[in-house]
């Protein structure tokens, strides 16, 4: 990762927590109070430290070449930026994330065309003081009585009466 | 005996007729049938109530048939006149069979006045609730798929929530490296301050006990060389001073 600022984007709790399905709201809570936590830590340290008063160290510290010693490597010191190994993995969730929506927004999409297909045959029904009974049976085959399996009357099992 | 003749007939007049014809499919050829396509509309539904009849026997359409020629009491005037006509002729015999018939008659249609409306409303009323429960079941099942449609939208509308998951996500992970990044700082800072300030607060203390040392070193050498002659001489000079400045003194007040 290159920058050290890698910019922080808003993220809009109210609309994520609309978003959120009520029986994962106890995972969204928690990685609210994860991420108020870091902010507030964030905020709380400065950006920079203060700079040392080199001039009144010289000024007063007797040993010889001591304070400039430590002002020589102080300025030389680099602090390494920590390693990023987390973007990775948050990347490749994302994609991961991006293709199981895919399949279940595909899925969903099915599942409304069936549910439309039902509907339909619902408006389209006959209204049942017209019906005959053969009319009824192709409405609903599961009323249909299946006289080859029970060729006796009641035509079903006698448990299903 | 023209019968037997018939029946003598009839197989040499069958073996007359053409051959039949092969194959059941072929006998179509014979006569058409279906010539019209099978409409596909739906039967029109039955009517709610049969025709108009009167005295519960004689369809309306009767009365109507007759009016043109005779009028209103034309058909009474038939029925009378008929009626007549069999009793006077005894086409009708009256006997016992007529006095039961009157009875019975009489008390079928005293029930049917007095009980056929209220038995008529009780089967309407079975009837109604079968259809009620029918349509019940139907438009329960077509909510359902309603609120199911609803639900799916709905659950569409989520899952596109997740950028924002994923956004917090690499917020957290950003604002973590900058925390760790600023307490490193912090703590280098601290540390190089902590030794110079050790250093200077050293070097502090060291000058001071030094100081102090020398100090009482220095008294005490000087109380030691103060001999006993030189002490005697100096209170005697004590002495003459406080003297004079009590002369001066008083001289003042």
């Amino acid at each position: 990762m290159a920058g050290r600022r890698a910019a922080l984007r808003a993220v809009d709790w109210a609309a994520f927590s609309e978003r959120v399905p009520p029986n994962q709201r106890p995972m969204f809570n928690a990685l609210k109070t994860r991420s108020d936590t870091l902010t507030a830590r964030l905020a709380a340290l400065p950006e920079k430290p203060p700079a040392i008063d080199w001039a009144y160290y010289k000024a007063h510290v007797a040993k010889a070449g001591m304070v400039d010693e430590f002002q020589k490597k102080f300025s030389a010191l680099k602090v390494p930026e920590p390693v990023d190994t987390e973007s990775a993995k948050i990347d490749a969730q994302e994609k991961e994330a991006a293709r199981s929506t895919a399949e279940y927004i595909q899925a969903s999409k099915a599942r409304i065309a069936q549910y439309e297909q039902q509907l339909q045959k619902f408006k389209n029904m006959i209204p049942f003081e017209q019906m005959t009974f053969e009319d009824l049976h192709d409405a609903f085959p599961e009323t249909k009585l299946d006289k080859e399996k029970y060729p006796y009357w009641p035509h079903k099992p006698i448990a299903d009466l | 005996m023209l019968s037997r003749l018939v029946l003598r007939a009839a197989p040499a007049a069958l073996r007359a007729l053409p051959p039949p014809p092969v194959a059941v499919g072929v006998l179509h050829a014979t006569r058409q049938l279906h010539t019209t396509k099978q409409s596909l509309a739906p039967v029109p539904p039955l009517p709610e109530k049969g025709g108009e009849v009167r005295h519960g026997l004689i369809p309306e359409e009767f009365f109507q048939f007759l009016y043109p020629k005779t009028g209103v009491t034309g058909p009474y005037m038939l029925g009378t006149g008929l009626l007549l006509y069999f009793l006077s002729k005894e086409i009708y015999v009256v006997n016992h069979e007529t006095v039961a018939a009157a009875c019975i008659l009489t008390v079928i249609i005293y029930a049917v006045k007095r009980f056929g409306a209220d038995v008529a409303a009780f089967a309407d009323k079975l009837n109604e609730d079968k259809m009620a429960q029918a349509a019940a079941v139907k438009n329960e099942a077509m909510e359902a798929l309603q609120k199911a449609i609803e639900q799916e939208k709905k659950e569409q509308w989520r899952v596109e929530g997740r950028t924002y998951l994923f956004d917090a996500k690499r917020n957290n992970v950003a604002m973590l490296l900058e925390t760790n990044y600023r307490e490193r700082m912090m703590m280098v800072y601290n540390e190089v301050k902590k030794r110079l300030d050790y250093q200077v607060a050293m070097q502090n203390l060291r000058r001071e006990k030094e100081q102090g040392h020398m100090i009482e070193w220095v008294e005490k050498n000087v109380v030691q060389s103060i001999t006993p002659q030189q002490q005697k001489e100096s209170i005697a000079k004590c002495i003459l001073d406080l003297k004079a400045l009590s002369k001066g003194a008083q001289a003042a007040v």
